[in-house]
């Protein structure tokens, strides 16, 4: 109460001019008609600029969760594409054997991939056996022997699941193969890191015949289990004829740094198990 | 401050009350409003000049409220008034003498600090005044520069004449 008598001895012409402006204001807005319209006019354009400033700091502040979001949609819509890719190819196929067999076109359209919008939480670069760490489990239907791509290139293949992570093979780990083709020619080889300079993949058994240049574009062949096929791998550095052999030894920049890979996309292929099983099944066999 | 302040203070109010409100509206509605001339101000100016700040405000405030129901416009001369009363005590400060007021001189009048005191004092009071007042009528500062500045200076050339005649005529001292 003291403190409250001495704000007012300080500053009392303030205070009281304040009431009387309050007490005008409210006589003036509610009994002038010009006064009025302006106020309204007035409160109007400042709780729309208000209004606006709110909405483009909750914009900023929700820019997270729109990336979630737009990651998200860019999953979907990559399965999307992936398995319109392959169902293409089907439905084509399907067309021409119409007359012969009117029931194949249903079974083989059926969608191959599942991807999942993932983040690296964890890489390893200076060892022999590099990983990954993503942060999708089993929870989020990651399944072992995935393979793992980004936007620009291929980054691993997943070997263990948990919960909410997963750890997968680096392209710098001399487990990690993948089938691969160069662009335009139909030769199949293996695409692996040879364990000596990290800024390098190579690819094997190319027939040595081919017109290989550098700056020709290296994908994943149709033979692959792991990734989408026609996804970029990386670009031909150099390529020559090995001594004695029938094949090139083909230097691959790839496309995907492995140093700095932050999203990925984990490929699961809805039929891996199927098709591994029937791969391990022939090759008894033989 | 003595108590016969009340009496000659009440006198002045009502008599500029009187010429605001049946004499000088006129004026302002010949004109289409575009020229005000307001010497109820004066009763603020010349309050006792040790009235405290928020005694001068209410007093101005009131004043403000009694023009405004002659003149229709409740509200708009309340917050002048009130204005007034806050802006009269920091330009008395101002043109404090030295060693401040002693409550000798009883008012703020020319029979005590003499004409150029007193022109000084009450030609600024007065701007502030009217600025406040055209500020408040149009309530936007979109009409600052075309309406609200204008008006003021004109309306100031206006009034700060019948100002100085009524001070020389009535010559107040108290």
């Amino acid at each position: 109460m003291y403190s409250l008598i001495q704000l007012f001895v300080r500053h009392g012409g303030l205070i009281t001019l304040v009431v009387a402006q309050v007490i005008s204001l409210y006589l003036m807005t509610s009994q002038n008609s010009p006064q009025q319209e302006i106020a309204r006019l007035s409160w109007s354009w400042y709780s729309n600029w208000i209004l606006e400033w709110r909405n483009r700091w909750l914009d900023y502040f929700s820019l997270r969760d729109e990336n979630i979001r737009l990651k998200m949609e860019n999953a979907r819509l990559r399965t999307q594409l992936t398995n319109l890719r392959a169902t293409e190819l089907l439905i084509r196929d399907t067309l021409r054997r119409q007359s012969s067999s009117d029931s194949l076109g249903k079974k083989l359209t059926r969608p191959e991939y599942v991807i999942i919008a993932a983040r690296v939480v964890g890489n390893t670069l200076s060892g022999r056996n590099n990983w990954l760490i993503l942060n999708r489990g089993s929870e989020d239907g990651v399944q072992p022997h995935s393979g793992v791509i980004s936007r620009s290139g291929v980054v691993g293949v997943v070997r263990k699941v948990s919960r909410h992570f997963s750890l997968a093979m680096s392209v710098l780990h001399p487990q990690t193969k993948i089938s691969a083709v160069i662009r335009g020619y139909p030769y199949y080889g293996s695409l692996y890191w040879d364990e000596k300079d990290p800024r390098y993949l190579t690819l094997a058994d190319i027939p040595y015949h081919l017109p290989i240049r550098r700056g020709d574009t290296v994908e994943v062949s149709n033979y692959s289990l792991l990734f989408p096929e026609g996804h970029v791998a990386g670009i031909v550095d150099t390529a020559y004829r090995l001594p004695g052999s029938a094949f090139l030894y083909i230097r691959v920049q790839p496309t995907q740094s492995p140093a700095s890979i932050r999203d990925v996309y984990i490929v699961v292929n809805r039929y891996a198990d199927e098709l591994n099983e029937l791969s391990k099944a022939a090759q008894e066999k033989q | 401050m003595k108590s016969s302040w009340l009496l000659p203070n009440l006198g002045r109010l009502l008599a500029l009350l009187a010429i605001q409100g049946l004499v000088l509206s006129d004026i302002s509605y010949n004109t289409a409003g575009y020229v005000s001339i307001l010497v109820y101000p004066l009763f603020i100016l010349l309050l006792p000049i040790l009235t405290p700040v928020p005694i001068a405000v209410i007093a101005g405030f009131v004043a403000g409220v009694l023009v405004d129901i002659f003149t229709g416009t409740l509200g708009l001369h309340a917050s002048t008034g009130a204005f007034s009363g806050y802006a009269r005590a920091l330009i008395l400060d101002r043109f404090a003498p030295q060693g401040g007021y002693t409550g000798k001189e009883v008012i703020a009048s020319p029979a005590y600090f003499g004409w150029q005191w007193f022109l000084s004092v009450s030609s600024i009071f007065f701007a502030v005044h009217l600025l406040w007042y055209f500020s408040m009528a149009y309530f936007t500062p979109a009409y600052f520069f075309n309406k609200i500045l204008p008006q003021a200076a004109l309306s100031w050339v206006s009034t700060m004449p019948i100002v100085v005649i009524l001070i020389w005529l009535f010559y107040p001292k108290n």
